[in-house]
Formats: structure tokens, C-alpha cells, sequence
């Protein structure tokens, strides 16, 4: 049993460590494709770009670790930006705009929560109707319009630095330290892989599925939520179609870092990788001038290859 | 599936027992939803019940429709396919291409079929021997094909496609639309298939319980990998009939279609858990989700706010799915 679970984590201590290669690899196959990449202005900067993909990648671990799935993510995210640029308009004052957003983020997930558990579902259609509709509810409210004259201090949330570096890297900082500790230092975060592992052997243990379940999914709305603050305050525009398509950036993210999509495996050291890997891929490619169409294919494909490695080295370990 | 199937034995059954047997049945629902609807419709906008009207939204809804017929039979095998929309462009592309270099109808159509199902082989080899889930291997393609799409046409468009490759989307027999008589036979075909071939039958019962199939000597990757090949080439023939009504093809083709047509499967009945459900389940969906989009413009609601209502479309079939599914199982 200890010599089993030595194995293990010798296993999954050399999957981060591979992952780290890989992204030292494509650091220097970068910095020869484009003379710009490797400066610590544009390191720092990139990191301006992928502080709301990392914070939704922390949320979607855990859901994925589950065994389940959120498609809604990318919706979301327009969603409570335009609840924010919108009820701002309307005339509420935006720190309370700003609340409304994280409110209206956290209750969103707190939605899909509540229709996956109370009805059985799979969460995979449920957040994938929920993708069709808070996107609509993000397009239909506004008329597909978009508010921009904010005032100047909510640039803070997107585009601040302290010194050399970029604010909201803090607060991704913070967030990871947050998320980590959950995860990997409390009960829930045990509940959380015992349920991935076995759902009908953790409910027989007496873990509170729903309950736990309920949680990770107001949890990511709400990181969702925080990603939306710091996404509209960047782009300074609240518009319905903020976030789209975001959700593939942060299941590519998650299941690159080693989480396994069947549930019961993954790391947050792994999905913070997979954040890096993907944001320097993006970053690089367009350095090098490769238009962002190609960058969609070449994640789209990246998704694939990811998940065929993690399914096929873990069949080998059986 | 087994109460929908149960044969009449030839004894006589009451009028309630019929009522019970169509109740039980996985479109009843979305059926009766749809009559109703007809039914509100046509008294708040007199111009709703006219067969003009209805041919043009079984028109809308027949690219839709056909693709939904063989999602349909993927769902059925408890997979997902959400990479129709990227498909659909990227057969469009072919068959406008072809159709521009060679002409007429039957090169574009094979063109567009082939890809399709080249795609859809794909996606089924990857599901089944690569151990992938179908989410996140469609999920992956309708990127992935969407970045082909692009780097074919080099962000360009095809216009000018010729008239001849055009008839299935224009061109009507007896006064009815190809796209209609299209939907309607190959509805009748997966009927057919679904009631009296092998892979009909398997694919219900992978969807059932796949391991029980597979004790049961089944080819359950096989059966899989035929229906994903299925919806590329329902895709091709679909995305010919898009091309004629269009005469012209966006590199921007088939966008968010994939959603619509799984929100028919879904609506129309069809267990998004696998092994329950029927043709005409998806086509009900189908016809329904036209209806909606038709009676909301009648009604004067903005197009913008259609998304959000396919949305809660989707959300409440499941729901209704489960409850009653519930509701039976509570009685019985």
C-alpha cells in the first residue's frame, strides 16, 4: 500500500516535472521563432493576458476532479461583465456594480450546481444549456451593446502595476495559494478526489456530494466572476460576448496540467503549468505572427494530444 | 425503449391503453408541446397557420433536422457530437469548391459526403480507440476544423456557386421543397435502420448498458465509430442543401449550429444518458425548435434573444426528461 502510493506519487512528481520541460522548451523554441519573447517586459506583460483563464482553471480542477465538466465558463464570464458594465450604467455605483458582477458569477454557478444536483444530471448538458443561456441573457439584456466609460481608478483591477508587474498577477497569486490550500490541506479537497475516484463509494463513506458538489460549482462562478472584474476593467469595455470561447483555453489548461478528465486526478501545480504553457504558446505564436485563428486550431489539437497522452500513459500504469 | 417497442400481440386495447402507450413514448412530450404551441401560435398571428408558413420553417429547420437525425443516433449511444457546426463548414467549403471547379451536383454532393464522414471517422476512431471522451474529442474538432475551414479558404469566400449545384436547397418537386422531401426520407430511413437493421438495434444497446453489450459479444467501438461517421455524412448531404439555399459559403458557416442540433436531440426526447429515444424525437425537436424561432418573430422578440431561449429550451427538456422519468418510476 505505501509502496503503491510512493509509486504514485513518484508518478505524477515527474508529470509536473515533465510539463515544466515542456514549457522550458517552448520558452526557447519561442525566443528563436521571435527576438521579442524572451524580455522580462514581455514576460511580465503576458502575464496580463492569462490571470482570467489561470483563475477559471483553479475552479475547473476541482470540478474536473469531480469527474465533472463546465462549458458554461467562457458565457459566464460575458455574462457578469456585462453585469457589471450595465448596472454601472444604469447608474449604480461601480464598487457596487463590481459586487453585483461576482454576485451575479457566483450565482450563475451556484445554477448549474443546483440543476446537476438536484435533478442527477450529467453536468455536461447542463452547462452546456447554460452556455447557450447566459450568453443569451448577456446578448438579449444588452441588445448587444456595449458600455465603455468607466471611470479611471477601475483600470486598477486590469491594467495597474506595481512596478514591473502587472496587479492582477497578485490576485492570481493569492487565488492559486487559495485554491491550493483547499485542494490539497482540507477535508473538502479529500472530498473532492474521493468523489472523483468513487461517487458511489464516497456517498456510502459519508461525504455530502451535493453539498460538495454545490460548492465547486458556485466556487468556479465565483472566480468566474473575479475574472470578469479584472477581464473588463483590461479591455475597459463590457460586452456580451466577453469570455468566448475562453472555455477551451481553460479545459486545455486543466487536463494539460494531468488532470485526469474521468475524474479522481490532478493537481493544482499541474493546472498552473498548463495555464503557462498555453498563455506562452499563445503569446509566442502571435509574436511570431501566426494569425489567432491558427492559434484556435492549434489548441483545439493541443486538447486532443493532451488528453490521448494522460488516458493512454494511465491505461499503461494498469 | 422496451415499453416504446412493445409489440400489439394482435389483442384489442383500450382507449386509454393507447393514450398510455403514447404517453410512455420519449417524444410524446416534445409532441404535445408542439401542438399546443401550433395551437397558441395560430391564435395570436393569423398568418402562422398558412402552409406557406409551415413549409418555409420545415425549410429552416431541414439543414438542421437531417444533422439532427444522426446526432440522434450518437446520443442514443450514450456519446455527444458537438463538432457539427465546424463540420458543416468545412463540407460547405468542399462541395462550394468543387461545385466552382467542376459544376454540377453529384461531384460537390460526394465531395461534401466524403469529407463528413472522413471527419466523422475521425472523431469516432479518436472516441473509441483513443480512449477519449466524446466531449472533449468534439469539443476539440469544432476548433480544430473551424482553423481548417480558414486556413482552405484563406479567410475568403465562395460565392457565385452555379445554379445546377444549387437544386437541393431550391428545387422543388410537385411544389414541395428538395430540402422537406430530403428531411422526410431520410427520416424514413432511420426508422427503418433503428427498427430493423443490427446496427439499429446495437446502438440502443450500447446506450442501454455498454457492458452489457460487450459481455453480450457486441462490436460496441464499431457501432460507435459508424454512428459518428453517420453525422459526417448526414453533415455533407446537410451542408449541400445549406450551400444551394445560401448560394454562397462563409468561412463563418455553421456557427453555433452544433448547439441547436443538439438542443433538438434533447428536446425531442432523446435520453442525452444514452439507449432511449427515437428518430422521430429528433425530429419533433427539430420542427419544434423552428416553430419557436418562427413564432418568436411573429411575436415581434428580437433575434438576439434566440440563444437564451435555446438555452432554456435544452434546460428544461432534461429537466422534464428527468421528472418524469421519476414520475414513472415512482409509480411503478
Amino acid at each position: 500500500m505505501s509502496a503503491a502510493a510512493a509509486v504514485l506519487r513518484r508518478l505524477t512528481f515527474s508529470r509536473e516535472v515533465v510539463l515544466l520541460g515542456v514549457l522550458i522548451v517552448l520558452m526557447i523554441v519561442m525566443s528563436i521563432l521571435s527576438p521579442f519573447f524572451l524580455t522580462v517586459n514581455n514576460l511580465l506583460n503576458t502575464s496580463r493576458f492569462f490571470v482570467e483563464v489561470g483563475l477559471m482553471s483553479l475552479g475547473m480542477t476541482l470540478i474536473i476532479i469531480t469527474g465533472g465538466i463546465d462549458l458554461s465558463v467562457g458565457s459566464n464570464l460575458g455574462l457578469s461583465s456585462v453585469a457589471i458594465g450595465f448596472s454601472f450604467a444604469a447608474g449604480l455605483p461601480l464598487p457596487l456594480a463590481i459586487v453585483l458582477g461576482l454576485v451575479v458569477g457566483t450565482a450563475a454557478g451556484l445554477f448549474n450546481g443546483l440543476f446537476i444536483t438536484l435533478l442527477d444530471l450529467h453536468p455536461l448538458v447542463v452547462t452546456l444549456g447554460t452556455f447557450a443561456l447566459f450568453q443569451g441573457l448577456a446578448y438579449g439584456a444588452t441588445g448587444a451593446e456595449a458600455v465603455s466609460d468607466f471611470p479611471g481608478w477601475f483600470a486598477y483591477f486590469g491594467q495597474a502595476y506595481l512596478g514591473p508587474v502587472p496587479g492582477q498577477l497578485f490576485i492570481f497569486i493569492v487565488a492559486v495559494v487559495m485554491v491550493w490550500l483547499i485542494l490539497s490541506r482540507s477535508r473538502f479537497g479529500r472530498y473532492v478526489y474521493a468523489i472523483g475516484n468513487n461517487e458511489e463509494a464516497a456517498r456510502f463513506s459519508g461525504v455530502p456530494i451535493r453539498r460538495v458538489k454545490i460548492a465547486i460549482y458556485s466556487g468556479i462562478g465565483l472566480l468566474v466572476g473575479m475574472a470578469a472584474v479584472i477581464y473588463t476593467s483590461r479591455v475597459y469595455t463590457a460586452r456580451g460576448d466577453s469570455g468566448l470561447g475562453l472555455e477551451l483555453d481553460v479545459i486545455s489548461a486543466v487536463v494539460l496540467g494531468g488532470a485526469s478528465i474521468y475524474g479522481g486526478s490532478g493537481t493544482i501545480a499541474g493546472t498552473v503549468l498548463g495555464v503557462l504553457i498555453i498563455a506562452t504558446l499563445r503569446n509566442g505564436l502571435t509574436l511570431a505572427g501566426v494569425p489567432s485563428t491558427w492559434v484556435l486550431f492549434v489548441l483545439g489539437v493541443l486538447l486532443l494530444v493532451a488528453v490521448f497522452f494522460n488516458e493512454f500513459f494511465r491505461v499503461k500504469e494498469e | 425503449m422496451s415499453e416504446a417497442r412493445a409489440p400489439t400481440e394482435g389483442r384489442r386495447v383500450s382507449r386509454g391503453e393507447v393514450l398510455r402507450r403514447f404517453m410512455v413514448r420519449p417524444e410524446a412530450p416534445a409532441l404535445v408541446f408542439l401542438a399546443v404551441l401550433v395551437a397558441a401560435f395560430s391564435l395570436s398571428s393569423d398568418k402562422f397557420l398558412s402552409g406557406t408558413n409551415f413549409e418555409s420553417i420545415v425549410i429552416s429547420v431541414a439543414v438542421l433536422g437531417i444533422i439532427a437525425l444522426a446526432v440522434n443516433q450518437v446520443v442514443l449511444c450514450g456519446e455527444i457530437d458537438i463538432s457539427t457546426g465546424s463540420m458543416m463548414g468545412l463540407c460547405a467549403v468542399a462541395a462550394g469548391a468543387v461545385a466552382l471547379s467542376t459544376g454540377g451536383l453529384i461531384l460537390p454532393l460526394l465531395a461534401a459526403v466524403a469529407v463528413g464522414a472522413l471527419c466523422g471517422a475521425i472523431n469516432g476512431l479518436l472516441v473509441t480507440a483513443g480512449r477519449i471522451p466524446s466531449i472533449i474529442v468534439t469539443l476539440g474538432m469544432l476548433y480544430a476544423l473551424r482553423g481548417v475551414i480558414l486556413l482552405v479558404t484563406g479567410g475568403t469566400w465562395i460565392t457565385g456557386v452555379p445554379n445546377e449545384a444549387r437544386v437541393l436547397g431550391t428545387g422543388t418537386v410537385l411544389g414541395v421543397g428538395y430540402p422537406v422531401i430530403i428531411l422526410f426520407a431520410l427520416f424514413l430511413v432511420m426508422e427503418l435502420v433503428s427498427r430493423h437493421s443490427t446496427w439499429g438495434r446495437n446502438v440502443f444497446a450500447v446506450g442501454g448498458n455498454r457492458r452489457a453489450a460487450r459481455f453480450a459479444g457486441l462490436p460496441i467501438d464499431r457501432v460507435r465509430v459508424l454512428a459518428f461517421t453517420l453525422v459526417g455524412v448526414f453533415v455533407g448531404i446537410a451542408s449541400v442543401i445549406y450551400m444551394g439555399r445560401a448560394g454562397s459559403v462563409q468561412t463563418n458557416t455553421g456557427t453555433g449550429l452544433e448547439l441547436q442540433v443538439v438542443a433538438a436531440v434533447v428536446i425531442g426526447g432523446t435520453s442525452i444518458s444514452g439507449g432511449r429515444g427515437s428518430s422521430l424525437a429528433a425530429l419533433t425537436g427539430a420542427v419544434l425548435i423552428g416553430v419557436i424561432l418562427n413564432g418568436l418573430v411573429l411575436l415581434g422578440v428580437p433575434g438576439i434573444w434566440q440563444q437564451a431561449v435555446l438555452g432554456a429550451l435544452i434546460l428544461l427538456a432534461v429537466a422534464t426528461d428527468v421528472l418524469r422519468r421519476r414520475l414513472v418510476e415512482g409509480k411503478a
